[in-house]
């Protein structure tokens, strides 16, 4: 049965007058900054375990360019910036989640990938909360490694955790394209985007 | 000779997103973990955080040259217009000058780290915490562009293309 209750106004519009122009009650959106964060320390916790991994390949390339390096320095890299990938990104979904409650996607778009403002804002809220857990399981994962299974080990980590980490890379590709389009075509959060769609001149609105 | 350039699409682009805004993740997460990574080093007497600072310094370095590449370019097509041509103009400076300070530190530290891997000087940790400061103000600027004059977005662009801006 399709839906047959639709409020009218919706629940967004009882504090649209809180609200700027961009539909937020500041300046600037807080989680593509964290997004900064998740996205730079997963990606470099995971390549510099790689790194650590490879120490036997690579190690005479650093010999050649003098610099001194250790496999631990390497994993400690890894490891810490994992941690603190897994601590910062419960703040990213978290202010994720409050903006894309105040979202309002521009109307009768269709993004790059074939998909409407909602789904592609399900997708990438129900994404968030799952890619959250996986950097978790991972964090842990990860924790096992050092402390417990692999602490004698010179090569810290396993082939299928790095495996994983380089999946990992491709699905945060994919949803990162989801969250950038719902800034750069659906324009959410964006002033000039709702004052555009709002009617208003720019020259005058955003001198 | 301007035939031989790439079209560009609604985003005012010649590929498909822009490219700058994920550069960057890698010298502004890099840039504020090592000086947060200094920062607990230092309080909280753990050595081995140094190293861990270290690289990640060295990869911020690396990445800045990557996003004022991806940078010149994509604010090149960016169109700015009102106050986002001076942002622009501020964002484009503080970015080179940017590069510029983490080379500096990236070699002042592996001096540091060559010496004794297990020390910090407080100096260092001082000039951390004005890249930090740099950084977020270059993070601001960049933030304005974006959310506030939405630069490459398909509504201003599409805006831009008709005159209306």
């Amino acid at each position: 049965m399709a839906v047959v209750y639709l409020p009218d106004p919706s629940p967004i519009e009882t504090i649209a007058s809180d609200l700027g122009a961009n539909g937020l009650p500041y300046g600037l959106p807080i989680h593509p900054n964290l997004v900064h964060l998740t996205i730079g320390l997963f990606v470099i916790a995971i390549a510099f375990d790689g790194a650590g991994a490879l120490y036997p390949v690579e190690k005479r390339l650093f010999r050649f360019l003098a610099l001194p390096i250790t496999r631990a320095g390497f994993h400690d890299v890894g490891w810490y910036n994992l941690l603190a990938c897994a601590v910062i990104s419960f703040l990213t979904v978290a202010a994720g989640f409050y903006e894309m409650l105040l979202a309002v996607p521009l109307p009768g778009v269709t993004s790059a990938l074939g998909l409407d403002a909602i789904r592609t804002m399900l997708w990438h809220g129900v994404g968030g909360v799952l890619i959250l857990m996986v950097i978790v399981a991972m964090t842990v994962w990860r924790g096992f490694q050092r402390f417990v299974w692999r602490r004698d080990y010179g090569r810290q980590v396993q082939w299928s955790y790095l495996l994983t980490g380089v999946v990992l890379f491709g699905v945060l590709g994919l949803h990162g394209t989801l969250g950038a389009e719902l800034a750069a075509e659906f324009g959410v959060h964006i002033t000039a985007d709702q004052l555009l769609a709002s009617g208003a001149d720019l020259r005058e609105a955003l001198p | 000779m301007f035939e031989l350039l790439p079209p560009l699409n609604d985003h005012n682009l010649p590929w498909m997103d822009t490219i700058h805004p994920i550069v960057v993740h890698f010298v502004i997460a890099m840039g504020l973990i090592a000086f947060l990574f200094d920062l607990i080093g230092v309080i909280g007497r753990r050595p081995a955080l140094f190293e861990v600072s270290f690289w990640n310094l060295l990869v911020a370095t690396l990445a800045i040259f990557v996003a004022i590449i991806f940078g010149q370019i994509e604010a090149g097509l960016a169109n700015p217009y009102g106050a986002a041509r001076d942002i622009l103009s501020l964002h484009s400076t503080l970015g080179w000058s940017l590069a510029a300070v983490l080379s500096v530190l990236s070699g002042w530290r592996y001096v540091i780290r060559s010496r004794d891997p297990q020390q910090l000087p407080l100096a260092f940790l001082g000039a951390g915490g004005v890249l930090s400061l740099l950084i977020v103000v270059q993070v601001v600027l960049g933030n304005q562009l974006i959310w506030v004059y939405g630069l490459h977005t398909v509504n201003v662009v599409e805006a831009t293309r008709q005159g209306l801006v």
